[in-house]
């Protein structure tokens, strides 16, 4: 009997009959033997196939809840007050509808990225074709994610469906276990949550291979162009046509046209959040320059569209504001939705015509439109900028007060204090009012940096001052001067990059990769993100950047006038800047990772999840930083990294994720592992200390980044130099040796050189080891050994099957 | 005679549930501080931008166990209290282990006082202890802390201190 393929079949002698086969039972195995690839013990996995994987994490880094609401209110047996961890009317207690809320929060943000990644599949297919190549740089792995998790090694865009096809079905599954009763166990939704968490990494690294490959993105390249960043850089004497959103599909047929068209210089054209990045990845693998630039993350829209300077307002998909268009009607600045996941109630334009659009918009009789069609997008959305701009000007549209207007506005101030009652990060608003009465407006200056733009304050004043709108206006002189650089996203780390570095990390001569993600809810404002990451720079860590994050670090400079991008190269290398792009390129973050497994240690990856992610956690001292997370997206690409053993810190408001997953160094049973040599159990340093946690300031933050790279596969270098950054933070931050460094001591060859004896009088004084004074040696009192041969496992079934 | 009362306002933006800390004053704040076997201090770096931390260095001379969070280490250099750095979400996770030994080896905390924390943050801390813990909180900062047992209401900065000072005076 032949053997049945994918693809179409007609069969003869009867007329208009197709057969299509799509998949077949065991196609992914068959494919993977004949293309001599061997396949893991878990090709798409379901929600129970890494269950026992997850329940090992869980038993070491256990989960904390922090309730936000103290009840239930899902079904209508409710409400129902958990609070005590009681049991609501379904029998759920408090513990496990946390970690249905985390599980919730994960599935939401994978959907988030899943979405955009079918969205965007969906739309290059149709242009493309499904045959057309993935193409992201010089790399034979060129899916790491994707193949670890589904077993699937995709070539072509079409592959990528079927990559789609199993993350909808999983994430379909997950959302089913939040209905009212069901499950009861905390950790078995903490283990589901780690399931959405992974997804979320399939999902994102489709939605990036995809748009790489067919948008002229840039390739693994190092080189990648910089590109302008700023509300001071943006020119308001020309038209400004204005898009926000993380879906750039719709957007480059709108650059199309303005190239054809010969409109680059003659507007501007600036984004806002991710779609920001990826304008300025559009067309520029071949040497092409950025052609737009960039405002920055979620928290500069509401300032943004209040500045007035916007013509034309387009929104796609994901962090954008729901009030844009309530906002933007009040300029008189149209609105054109593109996306079905915001619709704004405005009317599908899509089959009229462009001329019929631009009048009815620019004339008022409608504040915005749907527009489906990006070929039709393309054509309005320019032109109407061009056409509002004089309109608007002419209607002398202004939005911030006068010099006059903002004196009488703070001096009309009662001190009363509501508006900082409401303020997410409770910002000194009334000294601000006060101070500007008497003429210092600088106070206002740093609330302007600190200020996430939210706007809860403006409606609770009771003397209805616009609050926004003062700090904004009080801050115009800092606002011109936001000008900055951010290096374009370059996607992928190449293999090539991960066979050159990959040994630096396992050993740790590469102190670790620290990942700064996320969103721009800063506690203390933006500029701790360029602190942050120029401190673990001139320390040798490689920083990877992307989203939000990536944007705000470019806003800040040196004494010289550069910043940061224009400061580091971007090779992946020790000491290195790299910025892999929108929210989706986090995906090559984790990727990276699982890199370094299948090429620097020769693992196979495919269909193998646990034993890559037991060779992470236990080898790559990589720490994520998401310091603004606020998003949904935010806490699943956390967990994805979760599940890989790469723990991951987020700021103080990330409490309200209302988990976290931290560790008891205290407790020694729970800081062993087997030796796979042998099966023995062997003792490792406590770090990571956490997979999630948050911390309070950056100050806080950094030695506690040098600390958790620290990893058992250390050798004495290794371990010297993240000892001694670990240190050197400690004291330079928190003023104080901290209390546990010894603890990572194996030999002494492992204390930082400069302070070896100094260390020594320590531990035999205060820890009572044995010191060989002459050799300056460790006789006795460390509680694990240095052997850099070891091979440090969780997972006893990677043990030596003579021992274990 | 009452310097500063520290119950009026305890205005709150949102709820958590059912639940809402009782406000107290310091005199009392002070006497359960007093009473406590095993009370703990833990400040935040929010403390360090005041002279919030020397009231709490003047707390922590009173012989209490400072549990210093975020970087207000710092503040506690060279100034002859017991102070240990600790993650304040690590301590909340501790608080939780009836196993735990405690910053000093001697065993958990009957009586945990916040003071000098992001409203927001600390709130979520509390949040934890109250649903998980039979930990009594007591709060100390200008904000009033609904996750907590007991709390000061929402205060000024300079009423604020006048209030510690007169905890202080009490203990």
């Amino acid at each position: 009997m032949s053997k049945i393929t994918t693809g179409k079949f007609s069969l003869e002698d009867l007329e208009n009959v197709q057969i299509t086969i799509n998949n077949i039972v065991g196609a992914i195995e068959t494919k993977a033997e004949e293309e001599g690839v061997e396949m893991g013990p878990t090709p798409k996995p379901g929600i129970s196939s890494l269950r026992n994987w997850d329940y090992k994490l869980l038993s070491r880094y256990q989960p904390v809840y922090t309730p936000v609401c103290d009840q239930c209110c899902y079904c209508t047996f409710g409400k129902c007050d958990l609070g005590g961890n009681k049991e609501g009317a379904c029998g759920i207690n408090m513990e496990a509808h946390q970690a249905r809320e985390f599980l919730l929060r994960v599935i939401t943000g994978a959907a988030a990225h899943a979405g955009h990644g079918r969205h965007i599949l969906h739309h290059l297919i149709e242009k493309h074709g499904g045959d057309h190549p993935i193409n992201v740089g010089p790399s034979n792995l060129l899916a790491p994610n994707t193949q670890m998790v589904t077993g699937i090694m995709p070539k072509t865009l079409g592959d990528l469906e079927k990559v789609m096809d199993y993350v909808e079905e999983q994430l379909t599954q997950l959302l089913a276990t939040i209905h009212v009763g069901q499950e009861g166990s905390s950790l078995d939704f903490e283990s589901k949550a780690m399931h959405g968490g992974m997804l979320d990494h399939v999902g994102m690294e489709v939605s990036d291979l995809a748009q790489i490959s067919c948008m002229g993105m840039p390739k693994s390249d190092p080189e990648a162009p910089l590109a302008e960043i700023g509300m001071g850089c943006i020119d308001s004497t020309k038209p400004v046509l204005l898009v926000i959103g993380h879906n750039v599909a719709g957007v480059t047929y709108i650059m199309d046209y303005m190239r054809e068209h010969d409109l680059d210089d003659k507007m501007e054209l600036a984004g806002l959040c991710c779609t920001a990045i990826d304008m300025t990845r559009y067309q520029t693998d071949k040497g092409g320059q950025p052609r737009a630039k960039i405002i920055g993350a979620l928290a500069k829209e509401l300032k943004m569209i209040r500045s007035a300077a916007p013509d034309v307002i387009i929104v796609d998909e994901q962090c954008v504001r729901a009030d844009v268009l309530d906002e933007a009607k009040r300029l008189f600045i149209p609105v054109i939705t593109t996306n079905e996941k915001i619709m704004y109630g405005l009317p599908d334009r899509s089959k009229d015509s462009a001329d019929k659009i631009i009048e009815d918009l620019s004339s008022g009789k409608e504040a915005g439109a749907l527009i489906l069609d990006f070929d039709l997008l393309g054509e309005v959305a320019p032109r109407l900028a061009m056409k509002m701009a004089p309109i608007r000007e002419a209607k002398g549209i202004k939005s911030l007060p006068s010099d006059e207007e903002l004196k009488t506005l703070t001096a009309s101030c009662v001190q009363c204090g509501a508006c900082e009652l409401v303020c997410p990060n409770n910002l000194p608003i009334m000294n601000a009012m006060t101070a500007a009465v008497a003429g210092d407006i600088t106070k206002f200056e740093k609330l302007h940096d600190h200020c996430i733009a939210c706007g809860r304050c403006d409606p609770v004043c009771p003397k209805g001052i616009p609050i926004l709108n003062v700090i904004e206006k009080a801050a115009q002189r800092a606002i011109r001067e936001e000008k900055g650089k951010m290096r374009a996203g370059r996607g992928q780390i190449s293999d090539p990059e991960i066979r050159e570095e990959g040994v630096n990390l396992v050993m740790g001569t590469t102190p670790g990769i620290l990942a700064m993600v996320g969103c721009s809810n800063y506690p203390e404002g933006t500029k701790d993100l360029y602190t942050v990451a120029n401190e673990m720079l001139q320390r040798n860590y490689i920083v990877v950047m992307s989203g939000c994050s990536a944007m705000d670090l470019g806003m800040y400079k040196d004494e010289e006038g550069k910043t940061l991008y224009e400061k580091y190269p971007a090779k992946f290398l020790a000491g290195n800047l790299i910025n892999v792009g929108s929210c989706v390129s986090n995906a090559h973050i984790t990727g990276t990772a699982i890199k370094v497994a299948a090429i620097f240690a020769q693992r196979n990856i495919t269909g193998n999840y646990e034993e890559i992610a037991d060779y992470i956690m236990n080898r790559i001292g990589a720490v994520g930083v998401a310091w603004g997370a606020y998003s949904q997206k935010a806490s699943s690409i956390a967990t994805g990294c979760n599940r890989l053993g790469i723990p991951v810190i987020v700021g103080p408001h990330g409490s309200k994720y209302r988990r976290a997953l931290i560790g008891k160094p205290y407790n020694e049973e729970d800081w062993k592992v087997y030796d796979a040599r042998n099966g023995e159990e062997m003792p490792i340093p406590s770090s990571p200390e956490f997979l999630l946690t948050t911390a309070e300031t950056i100050e806080e933050l950094m030695p506690m980044i040098a600390k958790n790279c620290i990893r058992p596969s250390d050798n004495n270098m290794g371990r010297m130099i993240k000892l001694t950054h670990y240190i050197e933070l400690s004291q330079k931050y928190l003023g104080h040796l901290p209390e546990d460094w010894y603890k990572f001591v194996r030999v002494e060859t492992d204390l930082p050189i400069t302070r070896r004896e100094e260390l020594l009088k320590i531990l035999e004084k205060e820890h009572g080891w044995e010191i060989d004074w002459k050799r300056k040696k460790i006789i006795s009192g460390p509680t694990m050994k240095l052997d850099v041969s070891a091979q440090p496992t969780n997972v006893k079934r990677l043990c030596k099957e003579s021992v274990c | 005679m009452l310097m500063v009362d520290t119950t009026k306002n305890t205005m709150i933006y949102t709820t958590w549930g059912s639940r809402n800390a009782k406000p107290v004053q310091p005199l009392v704040a002070a006497k359960l501080i007093s009473k406590a076997k095993r009370p703990l201090l833990v400040i935040g770096a929010d403390a360090l931008d005041s002279d919030v931390i020397n009231k709490a260095i003047a707390i922590g001379k009173k012989g209490l166990q400072i549990a210093a969070t975020g970087h207000s280490m710092q503040g506690f250099k060279d100034q002859d209290v017991n102070a240990k750095y600790v993650n304040i979400h690590f301590l909340a996770h501790y608080l939780g282990d009836k196993n735990w030994k405690g910053l000093d080896g001697q065993g958990s905390y009957d009586l945990v006082i916040f003071l000098g924390h992001k409203k927001y943050y600390v709130n979520q801390v509390l949040s934890g202890l109250k649903n998980f813990t039979d930990i009594k909180t007591l709060a100390i900062d200008r904000h009033y802390l609904q996750n907590a047992d007991m709390s000061f209401g929402n205060l000024k900065p300079e009423d604020h201190l006048e209030a510690l000072d007169e905890l202080i005076s009490n203990l």
